[in-house]
This record gives C-alpha cells, structure tokens and sequence, in this order.
C-alpha cells in the first residue's frame, strides 16, 4: 500500500531536519547563505501531510485530480493520495493550493501596475520606486500581510536559506494557502461587516453560524461578488442560511443599516441624508429612501415572540401545534419564567429574513426633502442610475444584480481599492468608505486598471491580493516619510503602518504557542445552526420538538460555546488552550470581538459597532500591558518561553542572532551583536530574555515596515 | 482642538489623517504631560461650573424606582417594601435607604424620569452618551465629551475613568480620550507592577530605547514616534507617587463604602477625584431584578446605601462634596405590578435618577409620578436632560458644535435641557 512509502520518507526527512538544525547553526555563524542541497524543497507547497491513522509524509503538492491529491516526495516520485485518507485540515490544503496556479498572469498584471505608477512617479519627479525589501524585511512584511502573524524562527531561516530565484513569489504562493490566510482576511471582513457574537436585542442571541460562514467563504475563496450576492439575498434564519445574519445584524435599524451598507459596498456615505438632503454631496434624503427601498418588502426578525413570520403561515397553527405538544411533554408553557428556555427557542427559530408583498418603504414623518411627503410609499431606485431590472426577481435579488453589474461603476473599484489599502497601508483613493469624482487620488490610471482587474479575476479576492503582493511598488521598503495628508500619495512603495490589533495579537500567541496556533479552530455555530434549522411547514411536530430538546440539552453547550446562564456564554471549547482566563487562540477564532479590556482591546480591536472602527493608536495601558502583562511574563519572564526555544542554539552568537530571528526576523546589526554578545556574557540567560523583552518593546516590533 | 476637527473635512483628511494629526497634539491617556495642558480658551463659562468634577455611578439592569426613591402608599404596589422618613419634612425614601435618609437634604431626587428604551442595550447606550444607539457611528461617553470641551487637566492621571466590568470609549472622537478601564478597583492600573527587580527593569528598558532608536529615527511617522512619548510616561508613571491614586488599600475607611465591586468602585472614585480626576464612571450590575425582588434588593440596596452615605460623608468632611458631582442612573424603571416570580419587569415610561453635590440643591424631590408609579404626573425628565443638567453643572456650554470625522454635529447631551431646578 501506498503508506509503506513513509518509512524511508520518514527518515530522510529526520536526517534534513538534524542537518538542518546542525546547518543552520553554521549559516547564521559566518552569515552565509548556502544552498541546501539535499533538503531543498522541490516546491514551495511543500509540507508535512497526515493521515488520518496519524501517518506523516513530507511532499510537495503537484495537483487535485478529483479526490486524489498528487504528492511529489523528496526522492522525485510521486504519489496519489485519496483526499479521504487525510486528515481534515490536510485536505482542505490540498483543495486550497489547487485553487493557486500559473502565475503568468498575475506578474503580467504586477508589471502592468508597476508601469501606470512608475510613469506617474516620473512625471511627478520621483525616480522610481522606494529601495527593494531585503529578504529578512520581505519574508516578515509577507507574513504578517498575508497570514496575520510574524514567521517562527524556523519559517524565517527556511526562506533565508532558499537560493532559488522565484523563492518570493514561491512564498506569497504558498502563505495565501496557508489557513492565516483566511484568519487575517476573516478579521478584515469582521472589522467591515461589524460581525459579532452576541447580536440581537442585548446580545441576547448568537452569531456562530454567521460568523462560521464568513469563515467558510475565505477558506474557499468564495469570489467576493458571490458573498455580497448571498448576504443580500439571504432568505430564513440563521439554521437555514447563516448568510442571514447580514441582514439579522442590523435588525431593529434598517435606515442605518442601509447606510452602512451604501459605505461597504459603493464607498458612499449617505448617511446624512437619512435626515436632510446632504450638505456636501449631491444626495438627496428622497435619494437615500429610494435605495433604501430595495429592502422596503423585507421583514427582519418577523418571529419575534411567536408571531409572524414562516411561524405564521398558516395562521400560526404550527406554533400552537408545537406549543401544545411541549405542554404535553412537560414543558410549563404557560409559565414564560419557567419555560424560559423553550420561548428562547421559539424565539431564536422566528428570528429570520422574509421577503413579502405588502411591506414597503415610507418616508419618514419629518421628511423634509423634496420629491414626496411624509409616509408616501417610496419605490426602489439606484442611486447611481441605471434601474435595476426586476423580471420576477425580489427587489433585493434585483438589487444584487445590480450590484455587480457593469452598470454599477463602484463596486468593483470599492474593493479593489481597499484591497489595495490592506497591502499598501494607504488606499488609491480615499476614504474608502466615502470617496467622490473630486476626492484626492494620486493614482487614478492604476485605480481603473485595478477596478478591471478586480472584475476580470472574477471578484477572486485571493488572486487579487496575490497581483499586488508581486508588484515592485509593494516589494520595496515603506515610505520613510510620512505622506502628507494634504497632497496624494503616489505609491513609490507602501508607508509604515502599525500591526493590526489582531496582528500584534497573534504574533505574540505565536511567540507563546508557536506555529500550531494556525491549527486551533474556535467556535463552531454547527449545532445551532442544525437545531434552528426546522422546516416549519413540513416538519412533524415530533421532530422539531425533538430540537427543541437537542437545544434544551445542549444549552451549556450552544455552538460548542460554554454557557455559564441564561442569556450569558462565556468561555469556549474546553480544548483551547489557556493561559489563565486567556485563550490562547488566534483573534479570528476568539469571541467577536475579544471582551472590554483584554488584550487585543488595548491593542485597539474594533468593537464593531461601526465599520472599520478598529484603532492602531498607541497608548500607555498598551504599553504597559507590553512591559509588565501576562504574555509578557510568560515569553521572557522567570521559566522564558523564548530562551527555551532557544536551547536547540548552543553558540552564544546563534543565540543573539536566534532571538533577533525570533521577534524581529531580522539579522541584528554590527552594534546590536555586540550588545547581545554583552548581556550574554553578564547575565547568561536572563541576558537572553532582557534581549528578548527589550525587543519586543522597542516600537520596531509592532510595526510592519 | 477645534482646528483639528476643521481641518478634517471629509476631502481633505480621511478618518486616519485625522487622527494621526490629532495624536501629534495629544498623545493619549497620561502624554499630555509633554504637553502644555489645553485649557478652555473662553472667558465665560457655560452653566453654574461648580462641579469640578463627576462621579457618575451607573446602575445596570433598570434599578426599580419604586422600592428606592419614588415609594408609594399602596402595598399591592410596594410589595414587600415600605417607605421611611428623612430628616426632610415630607421628603421618603425605600426602606433599606437608612444611611441615605440621613442626608436627604443633600439628595436631589428626580422622580419623574420617562424614556422609550425597554431594552437593556439601547438604554444604556442612550443613559451612558445622550444618544440613541446607531449603527453608523459611537457616540462618546460624558468623560470624554466633558475633555473635548472642557480641555485636558491631567498632567499625568487620566481625565476619565471608568470603573468595573464595562466597554467604554471615545466614540468618533480621538482616541485618546478614552477613559483608562479598571475592571476591578481593587486591582489598580492593570499590568503596572514591575515583574522584575528594579535593576533589571532599568537595564531592560534602556536597552529598548537604544535597540529602537535606528527605527524611530529611520520613520518619520507620528504613529511610530507617539511610543516613544507612551514608553517614557508609562516608565514615569510606574515611578510616580501618582498611581497611588489609584491604591484603595491606602484608604481609612475603606469598610464604610462595603465591600463589594459597587463600595470599592466608589472608594476607587472618591480617591481618583481628590487627585484631579475629572470623571469617573463606576459601573455595577445585578439590578434587573425580574425574579424574587424582595431576595435581590437585600443585597443590592444597602450596598447602595452605604457606599452612597460614604461617599456623601467623606468628601463632605473633605470639603469636597461642592465641587463633585454625585449621579446616579440606571437603564430603566421597573414594572409596578409583580410579577408571577415576584420580581419586577422592565419599566422605562417612569423612573428615578439621583444627583448629589455639585452644587445641586438638595432636599428636594423634581417631579412625580401617579400613586402607583406607573405614569410620570409632573416636570418629565428624558435621559438626555438628565445629562444636559449635569453638563450644565460642570460648565459645560450645551450649544457648542462638535464635528466626527464625517462633519456630522454632535452637542453635549443631544439637545437635551437642563433641569434648572435642580442645578439653582
């Protein structure tokens, strides 16, 4: 059988691994690159693949042929794989790296935008483009862009190492199928979409199915048009489909939540004209309710209590069904304290998206834009001309295609530039959530050109982000100036920008866990998604009772969150590492967003009330928590995390370089060696954690140059 | 500050822009200290301006009005509660308010309280800034409001604080207003104990300077240099006298405010304000009382009544109760009626709010309800007049135009007004 290969895979890769260790020791003394020559990875996808029966083979991937993944072993043979045999997250990379092929095109277009900003640099009198990142600033800015964290000592010596040519764009290739990848992405769309745990009337209800289905669609790399598509027209409640919870969040403020979706989603911010004609642009309040009006016949939350909604077809009988079958299995209905938990449920079930007829939009009672009169009925209307087509859609399905058609002239450019923001720090044109013809733009040729862009991937955001991450303009060190927000800024390489809270965040659990953070999932909303999932017209009476029990008796455990009472879930799967009351997980999989004054709130996580509101100000209780927290302590205080990482170095040089390697992935200077060698040789170990401590509060750690 | 927020329109700066110039004029919470301390340029002061500064304490869940200090005569109403006397003529109070009813001539008690926010969320977001909750902007809470408009007084300490287990921020304005969160006040500044001897502290610290230097000097960039200026004022603080103010264990009467989050919180405050903190929030819950209210109110209330007594006492033989403004506020009211758990339900159509010192005028009961509580009779107050008047009591000009970042206008309190009656 096919495992019988792993043996002797298994001990050439042993040798690799101790010569390595040996090897590295030599490199970094006479801080030489030396090609490795037996170990050298025949592909940058190469990895460690598991089976499911706990088998390791290190291979490289080749290509997905049905359900067979294709291996390429270190000896040159090759192998398939049934994609079956492997362990879950093992198939899932096989699917992922099959969705990254040639290249060709993708350089093509790097080189085409290089080309549109370095004729604007010339004629603006800038040579050219900022200096070229060297490998050590390259391999760390690529690593925090793409996967979210710092690399480990381990992944920055691996690319050190590597002498192949194409070994840059080999390892942009290879961290945008790695599972950071949709970790950071998820915590972008997070901080877009607002997602949070507890949404509802007081939080009073959960998100996990939501949230999880953002997730899903990073990892697939759902093309973005297709996500919005589904958000938009999502239909049920969050057991039938979790994409409701777009339209659920907002729930309750429907005139808000229009607003916003008019800055996500068209980079306008009406939200003035909610109550006056805009006193800066050309809206119009009657402009604001027309749009608006696209979601004038849906119905959020029509379950509340037991009315309405899918609950009330058939004039409610199903719920008093239900209601009396509960009662005549023990459940007080008639006591609401006492069967508070079964309402919960009747509650939480109702708790949906419909669409219906006889709902529509009225102007408000102070309306006082011209065009209509208080509470006259408003008809839908884009805000950009061209009407969006019905043909028997709903209004919204009209409106999702309008969305992404060639008439709308600002989705496509709306994501594109901030995509273009999240790798250069500094978006095309700005802000991105409300920019106009007139708004400053440095750029406007490289804007259209990644407007086209964007549209002829196909909304493929990964393809997208993998065209920048391969132009020059992005490949050379940050902007030493700060741009001036005055005047445009022409891109002659990204600026300098602070670590995303969850940045700083996972790349200080990656200094306390190491690489297996990028493994451990966090909540999983699939148990009440399947319990809320209930066909309330064909079901029998049985069955959705017996989820109601299914909830009922999980309720400590909903979506696999502990909950400590009624109303209250705290904590998490109980196999997430802790430290203290601390979970030890990545931001994307902790709660949406990490509570009041924890960590990543100090270090300025958005609380997701409003879109983008995430902060990467400095202040003193972040500093603080930097010098004297529990993370801290436990990296470089008495029993260091980060010396005994170390102990695999013997040489008090390798240890110096070992722990710049660590923080900072980068060689340390002539000077910073010294000065390492020194405390080395006065204070022995502490001197490595003082080294270690020091460099994590010396501001150079949380920045991305 | 005003030209920042002139500057930032919304083609010329972007919200990013507008911070990052912001923060080269004011670093965040203690860098202010570099700073000459901005100070209200105008001459004439808005409002009375005798309350220096504000102890704000927030009462989550809806703290019943009618078993505290609106009590009525009808015991189908009252429940297991009754109304005592005070030493003002006329002037009750709930029963479990003994330490209270000693000083209700400093007590001015609003009893006609009315908002349409039944919901715990939306009410506290309302009772916390004035505002209705939105999903397109944050508002900011009354201790940075109070900052923006007022100027920064601390030189190292904060300006605002918020006590207990709560979420607090600036909203849309900069950042570094926020107020400095104490989870626990027992606890003091979080993570502001040295885990090592002094020493090695030194030597760390001094090889951080040195290691960043070739960094700091490489960018010039605003947010890069702010952490030099946050590293030199946490190691200034972690050195100073100053975080004292924030070590109840120093205090002498610390048994008098009770021991619980509420009496330590209010400990916490009274301290922070005799240090020159402007506003401290003291956050407690566990009064959403829908099941067995007689249970809940004998361990809710006298923790409020002694640790308001104590306050009231202590910076009254301070001579400081002139100068601070005591407020007490709660989500909601709740239901005159029972319920089947006896407990009480959710009740915004009347309720009850308290101020205390400040240069309030006390002895006095503003505004009534029916004889079952359930109807405001006389003198409504919304939640934003509440804050209007407490705005006023600080100095606070109630007309002054604050622009986001988006130039939406935002004023103190939302247009509420003030309750002069109870300001004098």
């Amino acid at each position: 059988m096919f495992w019988s290969v792993f043996l002797p895979v298994l001990l050439i890769f042993k040798t690799c691994l101790h010569m390595n260790s040996r090897y590295f020791g030599k490199i970094a003394r006479s801080g030489l690159m030396v090609v490795l020559l037996t170990c050298v990875l025949s592909s940058l996808q190469a990895r460690v693949w598991t089976s499911k029966d706990g088998k390791k083979l290190d291979a490289a991937f080749v290509t997905l042929d049905g359900d067979k993944v294709e291996l390429r072993l270190n000896n040159g043979k090759t192998v398939k794989v049934p994609l079956d045999r492997l362990v879950k997250a093992d198939a899932e990379a096989a699917r992922r790296f099959n969705g990254v092929g040639d290249n060709s095109a993708t350089k093509a277009s790097a080189r085409q935008i290089d080309g549109l900003l370095a004729k604007n640099l010339k004629k603006a009198g800038i040579k050219g483009f900022n200096e070229a990142l060297p490998d050590d600033l390259f391999v760390r800015r690529v690593y925090l862009d793409i996967i979210g964290r710092i690399p480990t000592r381990e992944e920055f010596m691996k690319f050190a190492e590597n002498s192949r040519p194409d070994k840059r764009e080999g390892l942009i290739d290879e961290l945008l199928t790695h599972p950071g990848y949709s970790s950071h992405m998820f915590n972008y769309f997070a901080d877009m979409f607002r997602l949070r745990g507890k949404i509802g009337e007081g939080g009073g209800k959960r998100a996990e199915p939501y949230i999880n289905w953002w997730q899903d669609q990073l990892e697939n790399n759902t093309p973005y048009n297709e996500i919005v598509n589904n958000m938009i027209t999502a239909t049920g409640n969050l057991g039938h489909n979790p994409a409701s919870g777009f339209l659920l969040r907002d729930a309750g403020m429907e005139f808000d939540a229009f607003a916003n979706f008019s800055q996500v989603f068209l980079g306008i911010d009406i939200s003035c004209a909610q109550c006056h004609d805009h006193p800066f642009a050309d809206w119009t309040q009657m402009d604001f309710y027309r749009m608006a009006a696209f979601f004038g016949n849906t119905q959020r939350i029509a379950g509340r209590g037991m009315m309405g909604g899918m609950m009330a077809k058939n004039g409610g009988n199903r719920t008093k069904e239900l209601v009396a079958f509960a009662k005549k299995n023990g459940v007080p209905t008639d006591n609401p304290q006492r069967a508070y938990n079964f309402y919960r449920y009747l509650d939480f079930l109702g708790w949906d998206v419909e669409d219906r007829e006889n709902l529509e939009t009225q102007l408000p009672h102070d309306f006082r834009g011209s065009g209509g009169k208080p509470g006259a009925v408003v008809k839908p209307r884009t805000l950009l001309g061209g009407a969006a087509k019905k043909g028997g859609k709903t209004r919204r399905e009209a409106l999702a295609d309008w969305m992404t058609s060639p008439d709308n002239p600002r989705f496509a450019m709306v994501i594109a530039n901030r995509m273009w923001d999240r790798a250069f720090g500094k978006p095309l044109i700005g802000p991105v959530t409300d920019f106009e013809k007139d708004s400053v733009c440095g750029q406007p040729q490289v804007l259209a050109f990644v407007t086209s862009e964007m549209k002829r991937v196909n909304y493929d955001l990964r393809e997208f982000m993998r065209i920048l991450y391969n132009t020059r303009a992005y490949q050379g060190l940050a902007s030493a100036e700060e741009p001036a927000s005055t005047k445009a800024y022409l891109f002659a390489g990204p600026v300098l920008r602070r670590m995303k809270p969850e940045q700083a965040w996972d790349s200080l659990m990656l200094l306390a866990s190491g690489p297996k953070i990028d493994e451990v999932k966090g909540r999983d909303g699939s148990f009440l998604m399947s319990v809320l999932n209930v066909d309330f017209e064909n079901e029998s009476i049985e069955d959705i009772f017996a989820k109601y029990q299914a909830w009922d008796t999980n309720f400590r455990r909903l979506g696999d969150v502990v909950v400590s009472e009624p109303g209250e879930l705290q904590g998490s799967t109980p196999s997430v590492p802790k430290m203290g009351r601390i979970e030890m997980i990545r931001a994307s999989e902790m709660a949406q967003p990490a509570p009041a004054a924890s960590l990543l709130d100090t270090f300025g996580q958005s609380d997701r009330l409003v879109t983008d509101e995430h902060s990467v100000d400095g202040s003193v209780p972040q500093v603080l928590a930097l010098m004297n927290g529990g993370v801290t302590e436990r990296l470089t205080g008495g029993s260091s995390k980060v010396v005994q990482d170390l102990e695999v170095l013997d040489a008090p040089d390798d240890k110096v370089r070992g722990i710049f390697f660590t923080m900072l992935s980068r060689y340390p200077s002539a000077d910073e060696m010294k000065l390492g060698m020194k405390m080395m040789e006065d204070f022995g170990d502490d001197g490595v954690s003082d080294l270690a401590w020091a460099l994590m509060n010396s501001p150079e750690f949380l920045f991305v140059q | 500050m005003n030209d920042i927020f002139n500057l930032a329109g919304k083609n010329q700066l972007g919200r990013r822009t507008f911070i990052e110039r912001a923060a080269q004029l004011s670093l965040g919470v203690g860098v202010s200290g570099m700073l000459p301390t901005v100070v209200n340029a105008k001459a004439e002061k808005a409002g009375t301006g005798k309350a220096k500064s504000l102890i704000y304490i927030y009462l989550s869940g809806g703290m019943t009005h009618l078993d505290t200090f609106d009590p009525k005569d009808n015991s189908t109403v009252m429940g297991p509660s009754e109304a005592i006397s005070t030493n003002v003529d006329g002037m009750r109070l709930g029963n479990h308010f003994t330490g209270l009813a000693k000083h209700a001539d400093k007590l001015a008690v609003i009893n006609s309280m009315t908002s349409t926010n039944g919901a715990h969320e939306v009410a506290q977001y309302m009772n916390r800034t004035g505002y209705s909750k939105r999903a397109t902007i944050v508002h900011p809470t009354l201790g940075p409001f109070a900052e923006e408009l007022l100027g920064k007084r601390g030189k190292i300490l904060p300006d605002s604080v918020v006590v207990g287990q709560s979420t607090s921020n600036a909203g849309y304005l900069d950042p570094s207003r926020s107020p400095l969160p104490i989870a626990d006040p027992t606890g003091g500044v979080p993570n502001s104990i040295i885990q090592t001897d002094e020493d090695r502290f030194e030597r760390r610290m001094e090889m951080a300077q040195g290691l960043g230097k070739k960094f700091i000097d490489k960018y010039k960039y605003a947010s890069a240099q702010s952490y030099v200026e946050y590293y030199k004022q946490a190691n200034k603080l972690l050195k100073s006298d100053e975080l004292d103010a924030f070590d109840i264990s120093q205090e002498a009467n610390a048994e008098k405010y009770g021991s619980g989050r509420l009496g330590q919180g209010c400990l916490l405050a009274k301290r922070l304000v005799e240090n020159g903190v402007r506003v401290v929030e003291v956050v407690a819950g566990g009064w959403d009382m829908h099941i067995g209210i007689e249970n809940a109110m004998q361990s809710r209330m006298p923790e409020l009544d002694k640790a308001l007594t104590a306050l009231i006492e202590e910076l009254d033989a301070k001579g400081l109760l002139e100068s601070t403004l005591i407020a007490v506020n709660t989500d909601f009211g709740r239901t005159p009626t029972i319920n089947m758990n006896t407990g009480r339900d959710h009740y915004p159509v009347a309720y009850s709010t308290l101020l205390a010192g400040g240069g309030t005028v006390g002895g006095q009961t503003y505004g009534s309800t029916d004889k079952m509580g359930k109807k405001v009779k006389s003198n409504p107050v919304e939640p934003a007049d509440f804050i209007a008047t407490i705005g006023y009591a600080m100095g606070i000009d109630l007309d002054e135009i604050i622009y986001s970042p988006t130039r939406r206008p935002f004023t103190f309190a939302n247009k509420g007004k003030p309750v002069m009656k109870l300001v004098g």
